[in-house]
């Protein structure tokens, strides 16, 4: 599967209800060791209630300037969160349905050089 | 190790992360692929996911899906009006070939090992691809 079949695909929860769309996909470089990169495995889906496009990641960096766009960029991504892959039970085309009972988690990104 | 002790250390998180973390769009999609010796060779236009199997039940405690490859080529119009290319017009760099990834993806080869650099797909569109036959894998 590649990842632009999965981005802007409706966020489900156990008994149908949209609760957003996923706008992009958290990975993790931690798996198996290998001769230059460590695997890199996918930790969960950032699903935005409001949106489907994920811009700059304003919302999940702090980042407080230029203070217009950050605003911006807030409002419109306000009520994200993350949902960890174990709580990921189908993922079809457009649509990606979690688990009964699934945890709504904080978005942002742990400090990390910047990129 | 005393009781007091035991009762002093903070308890892991078991979420907590334990190497890098990247947001696949935020971090990846339209970042310069280097080479080693920092010859730019494309830019990161798709990612394969492996161990996603489209309509399929996900079992609990099954491995997450890895990052399989970049992909480059024809994807940017697809990412923006939908579809799929096709999939002989789409060059993929195995993601073990990754050594670092920053402002830019570094990857730890040179560019003239893989087929993805610009003068690769030319040669390979403007002049293999005119030979008959030239446009499919030998049989």
């Amino acid at each position: 599967m590649i990842l632009s079949d999965l981005l802007g695909s409706d966020a489900l929860e156990a008994d149908g209800r949209r609760v957003g769309a996923v706008v992009d996909v958290r990975l993790e470089i931690s798996g198996a060791p290998a001769q230059l990169l460590a695997a890199t495995v996918v930790t969960g889906v950032l699903v935005s209630p409001r949106s489907r496009f994920s811009t700059w990641g304003y919302e999940r960096r702090g980042e407080t300037a230029p203070v217009l766009i950050a605003r911006l960029q807030r409002w419109l991504h306000r009520g994200m969160f993350l949902v960890g892959w174990d709580d990921v039970e189908l993922v079809d085309e457009g649509r990606v349905v979690f688990r009964g009972g699934y945890e709504r988690r904080d978005p942002m990104l742990p400090p990390s050089p910047r990129t | 190790m005393n009781d007091e002790t035991v009762q002093r250390m903070p308890q892991p998180d078991p979420r907590a992360p334990r190497g890098r973390v990247l947001d696949a769009h935020l971090h990846l999609l339209d970042r310069q692929v280097l080479d080693r010796d920092g010859t730019p060779v494309t830019t990161v236009d798709d990612v394969e996911l492996d161990g996603i199997e489209l309509g399929a039940r996900i079992e609990p405690g099954s491995p997450a899906p890895t990052v399989a490859a970049i992909l480059t080529g024809p994807q940017l119009p697809m990412r923006i009006f939908g579809g799929h290319a096709p999939a002989r017009r789409r060059v993929a760099i195995p993601w073990k070939l990754v050594a670092s990834v920053g402002t830019t993806v570094r990857l730890g080869v040179g560019a003239d090992s893989l087929d993805a650099s610009w003068v690769e797909r030319w040669v390979s569109g403007h002049i293999i691809g005119r030979i008959p036959g030239g446009r499919h894998d030998p049989e």
